[in-house]
């Protein structure tokens, strides 16, 4: 038992720090941004070949990652993004940008990383084990650990920073923001990046402990989207329940399920359409987000 | 304005495109074997691994001269096709190649691509090298498919009966993804170790391919307690993430699988909780490595920056098809010769040292010669390395 | 203006009939014929989803139901030896049906919510198909026969596909058929009284229903319809290749179908049919230029939505310009 929530809590916090960088992009440009998952592979690559290839901390790498990614991230909001959603009719259609991006990335990492799984090694060794009720890596509990204070890091600096404040002004009326004075398009790059940011942040976290490989992008996309229609688009306390949701329902239900087998993913997935079908705009959304 | 960039764009598009170099021999003739396989989104590597090889032999057989078939010398081109690993595409591939005249082709990677292709190649007279293992694709009627690996109904038998009589396992659990090919391994995995009397204490616990966590998953497997984990048709980069949760979790059994896996891969992300890994591979350890082999490995390396080892079963479809098509030249044309030279073929493998041979089998499995004799090479992991634990024979 | 209309189709008729095979026989590029083939089943998904987004939804479940359509063809050719002819309207008919049972709890969603339910539903019908005993599971079904004759009193209307010396240019003619009453039939749609009421929905949901439109009927037809060009669209394929995996259509596929109709535009009915062509067929095309080919795909894909954010067919609006 502990174990199952121990193994759902480690889940939930790589999960959550994932869904917060794609809800904040969609709460301030309501674009659902199909490239989150390769962003993430993209900041676990630049993390491995900082620490792989050229031998350098695995903090180095981290930080590498975060600025290559924040970067790239304000890029394609100030020349892809922003142009499209000025010019297209209908706001759905910076989807099809965001594929595009998705798959250009896809493409740009299988020529720059290769088709290999990419791993960097365990940054602390040994396992905790307490008399067998909890067995949990080192590395993993470190891992969990920063992983929350990122997200600590991240509502401190959405509440009580001026940057911060102003997003979330952005986020609730875009109208009303603009008329008291915020900088729309400055703050949705400075968005964008932040989410973006966020992406190669965790990539880099866990390239030491699962790895990363090319074909992770999409998956990790469409498993994101999910936990933020749990919690509710473009609500951040939304995103980080949603992780933390989506990795409980992992972890029970492999354990109570296992004994079915083959349907366990069958009833995870079933349920969650269930549940938002209940549920229209997830546990605390705003209706028709 | 908008049209004419529009325009603009479009020209410069097909410009680029049409401007791509074409290789070009002047002197020899060109034969075109053709790959249809998935190498791009999450399944890359298989088929990356796959036409790499082909064009590292390829350019070393053009700069040794061409390949001497019949009384004509030919230069080898390899056309690929990356299908996506979406059965529709590979349909398509499988007709361009037949466009292209080409008759030999490698690949599809996965089930649903290789039997999806098998219309169009019956059709168009092609024959081609699945890395799919369907017996339906290689028993009559079926003709025109040769399985170009060790198929795991061949390998699990053999791996199960070395442990069983040298490592005393008694009691096996198998995992395997919620797709396909997987879950289809998976099935005949438990039937082999069902008939050689070994206790299956876990058969039916699955996961998602883009799990990244699987402590959860295996937590209910590790808790019957196996002294064998079957990891069945594993991706080379879901092998290290299971290996290494299965150990942290406290797993000391044996583990092990009927894929080839890639060591460097390993060592990043399990390091030396990989050891003891038991895989199935081609014939790169030094103990079996013909100078040929070293000599390909490294033109792969200096071509491609970087070798992987799931080559080393890839390597052969291509030798085959040119060995076979030098024994009786009338195939380059006509498979019909190849189906009947196929029974007969035999030559040196230059990728082994000893006397091995060329040569196909799956009588057993298949009533016809329809699949390439690969040693089957039975690999243990350490350190890095993969060390040849057994080598067997199928036929 | 009815005249330029029934002009244009005629012409559109004799280029898919006529000019197309003209041009592969002078060419010898046999392979288009399959690659047509495609684009035009595919278009038919297309049109489809492109329903649900004129009713104001992103679908990107579309993948699900070829799936469920291509398995109920199959298993009523192979285990109940019924007429594949026959099947294809089947299975458009039961992916309607189960679409209602879907559609009616998640059509209420809306934007974002009701593209992920959607999405979660592909990843669910290749979950199902994996865990039936009836669709073989993992193992899929192979060895499909190709469709036999169809005849009404004696009289042949299409022959069975195993004596075709090219099969493949039965596929392409079928296919093209199709293609063309599916765009008629949404086309109709369109400029009907229930087009109208669609539009209204895609424009303000609350409003039609104050002034009585029935919303949630609406919805769930137009979704019904979508889903029965899915089927057909997969139990065709399905025949195609003469097998079905689970994994024949998957989530890649629901969004590609969902992308056809962004690059065609999603104002115009024939857009998905004019994306599924630059999409599918360029994927293909562009296979000469070996590990650059997803590169230059998508970076065609990021550059023509910079400049037409609103669809190729957009280039057609002259009065409007830019906005």
């Amino acid at each position: 038992m502990e174990q199952i929530i121990a193994n759902g809590l480690y889940l939930g916090a790589q999960y959550a720090l994932i869904a917060l960088g794609l809800t904040l992009i969609f709460s301030l440009m309501n674009v659902l941004n199909f490239a989150h998952g390769q962003m993430y592979v993209f900041g676990g690559f630049v993390t491995y070949t900082v620490v792989v290839q050229l031998g350098l901390p695995f903090i180095v790498g981290l930080f590498a990652s975060a600025i290559v990614l924040a970067v790239m991230g304000a890029a394609i909001e100030k020349f892809l993004f922003a142009p499209v959603v000025r010019r297209s009719k209908r706001d759905e259609s910076t989807m099809l940008l965001a594929a595009g991006i998705a798959f250009f990335l896809d493409a740009v990492i299988l020529l720059f990383f290769g088709e290999k799984q990419r791993g960097v090694p365990k940054i602390v060794n040994g396992v905790l084990n307490l008399d067998m009720r909890i067995i949990m890596p080192y590395d993993r509990i470190l891992i969990g650990v920063l992983a929350i204070l990122l997200i600590v890091a991240f509502i401190a600096f959405m509440h009580y920073s001026r940057t911060g404040r102003a997003m979330r002004a952005l986020a609730q009326d875009k109208v009303a923001a603009q008329l008291m004075g915020v900088n729309v398009s400055r703050y949705s790059m400075i968005g964008f990046a932040l989410g973006a940011m966020l992406a190669g942040l965790v990539g880099g976290l866990l390239v030491t402990i699962t790895g990363v490989n090319l074909g992770m992008g999409g998956p990790t996309s469409v498993k994101a989207f999910l936990m933020i229609m749990i919690g509710g688009a473009g609500v951040i306390s939304g995103a980080i329940a949603g992780g933390f949701i989506l990795g409980m329902m992992e972890s029970v239900g492999l354990t109570v399920l296992s004994a079915y087998g083959d349907i366990t993913y069958l009833v995870i997935f079933a349920s969650l359409m269930v549940f938002l079908a209940v549920r229209p705009q997830g546990l605390m959304g705003k209706p028709w987000g | 304005m908008q049209k004419r960039t529009f325009l603009k764009f479009s020209a410069l598009a097909a410009a680029t495109v049409l401007s791509l170099p074409l290789m070009a021999y002047a002197q020899n003739a060109t034969l075109k074997i053709g790959f249809v396989g998935v190498t791009s989104g999450p399944a890359a590597s298989w088929g990356v691994s796959n036409q790499r090889s082909m064009e590292t032999r390829a350019a070393w057989l053009n700069e040794l001269g061409g390949v001497k078939i019949g009384d004509k010398t030919y230069n080898i081109e390899i056309v690929p096709f990356d299908d996506q690993k979406d059965p529709k595409r590979a349909i398509a591939g499988m007709e361009k190649m037949a466009q292209d005249g080409v008759h030999y082709v490698v690949g599809p990677n996965v089930d649903d691509g290789a039997a999806a292709v098998r219309p169009v190649a019956e059709q168009n007279g092609i024959m081609y090298f699945p890395y799919a293992f369907p017996k339906e694709l290689f028993t009559a009627p079926a003709s025109n498919a040769i399985l170009g690996m060790v198929a795991n109904y061949q390998s699990g038998p053999a791996i199960y009966k070395f442990l069983k009589e040298n490592k005393g396992v008694k009691k096996v659990a198998f995992v395997a993804a919620n797709e396909s090919d997987p879950l289809s391994q998976r099935e005949s995995g438990i039937a082999a170790a069902e008939a050689l009397g070994l206790e299956v204490v876990s058969g039916n616990v699955t996961y998602q391919v883009d799990t990244t966590d699987f402590t959860p998953v295996l937590l209910p497997v590790i808790q019957a307690s196996p002294d064998l984990l079957v990891l069945s048709g594993v991706s080379p980069a879901n092998a290290p993430q299971l290996i290494r949760s299965a150990r942290e979790l406290g797993y000391t059994g044996l583990i092990s699988t009927e894929t080839g896996q890639d060591a460097s891969v390993l060592q990043e992300g399990a390091g030396e909780l990989a050891d003891g890994f038991i895989s199935v591979g081609g014939a790169s350890t030094p103990e079996l490595a013909s100078e040929t082999m070293t000599e390909f490995v490294d033109r792969y390396t200096k071509m491609f920056g970087e070798y992987n080892d799931e080559s080393n079963t890839k390597v052969y479809a291509l030798e085959y098809i040119l060995e076979t098509l030098k024994a009786n030249p009338a195939a380059i044309e006509n498979v019909d010769e190849f189906k009947k030279t196929m029974d007969t073929f035999e030559a040196a493998n230059p990728f082994m040292k000893g006397d091995a041979k060329l040569k196909y089998v799956g009588m057993t499995s298949f009533g016809q010669k329809r699949q390439v004799s690969v040693p089957l090479v039975v690999n243990e992991y350490k350190g890095g390395k993969f060390e040849t634990l057994f080598v067997g024979q199928v036929d | 203006m009815i005249g330029k209309k029934l002009l244009g189709f005629i012409a559109f008729l004799v280029v898919v009939f006529v000019l197309v095979p003209l041009f592969i026989s002078a060419t010898g590029r046999w392979d288009f014929f399959y690659t047509l083939t495609s684009v035009a089943l595919l278009s038919v998904g297309a049109a489809g989803v492109w329903l649900t987004f004129y009713i104001g939804r992103i679908n990107i479940g579309q993948g699900a139901y070829a799936l469920i359509g291509g398995y109920v063809s199959t298993i009523l050719v192979t285990q109940a030896n019924v007429s594949f002819w026959l099947t294809l309207p089947l299975a458009g008919l039961f992916c309607a049906i189960i679409s209602v049972a879907i559609g009616f709890p998640i059509l209420r969603l809306r934007g974002v919510y009701f593209a992920m339910v959607t999405l979660v539903l592909t990843e669910v019908a290749r979950l199902t198909a994996l865990a039936l005993p009836i669709t073989n599971g993992a193992k899929g079904i192979t060895s499909i026969p190709l469709p036999g004759e169809l005849s009404i009193f004696g009289l042949t209307i299409i022959p069975a596909f195993g004596t075709l010396s090219n099969p493949r240019f039965g596929f392409y003619i079928m296919a093209v058929l199709l293609m063309i009453i599916t765009y008629l039939v949404l086309w109709r749609i369109v400029n009907s009284r229930l087009g109208h009421l669609c539009r209204s929905l895609q424009q303000n949901e609350e409003l039609s229903a104050s002034i009585g439109v029935n919303t949630a009927y609406l919805r769930v037809l137009a979704y019904a319809i979508s889903s029965f060009f899915g089927g057909i669209a997969g139990a065709m394929f399905a025949s195609i290749a003469q097998s079905i995996y689970p994994s024949s259509f998957v989530v890649a596929d629901s969004v590609n179908f969902m992308l056809y109709c962004f690059l065609g535009g999603l104002g115009y009915v024939f857009g998905p049919m004019l994306g599924t062509l630059l999409l599918y067929f360029g994927w293909d095309l562009l296979s000469i230029a070996r590990e650059y080919q997803l590169l230059i795909y998508s970076g065609v894909m990021i550059l023509l939505m910079l400049v037409l954010p609103n669809g190729v067919l957009s280039l057609l609006d002259k009065k409007e310009g830019s906005r």
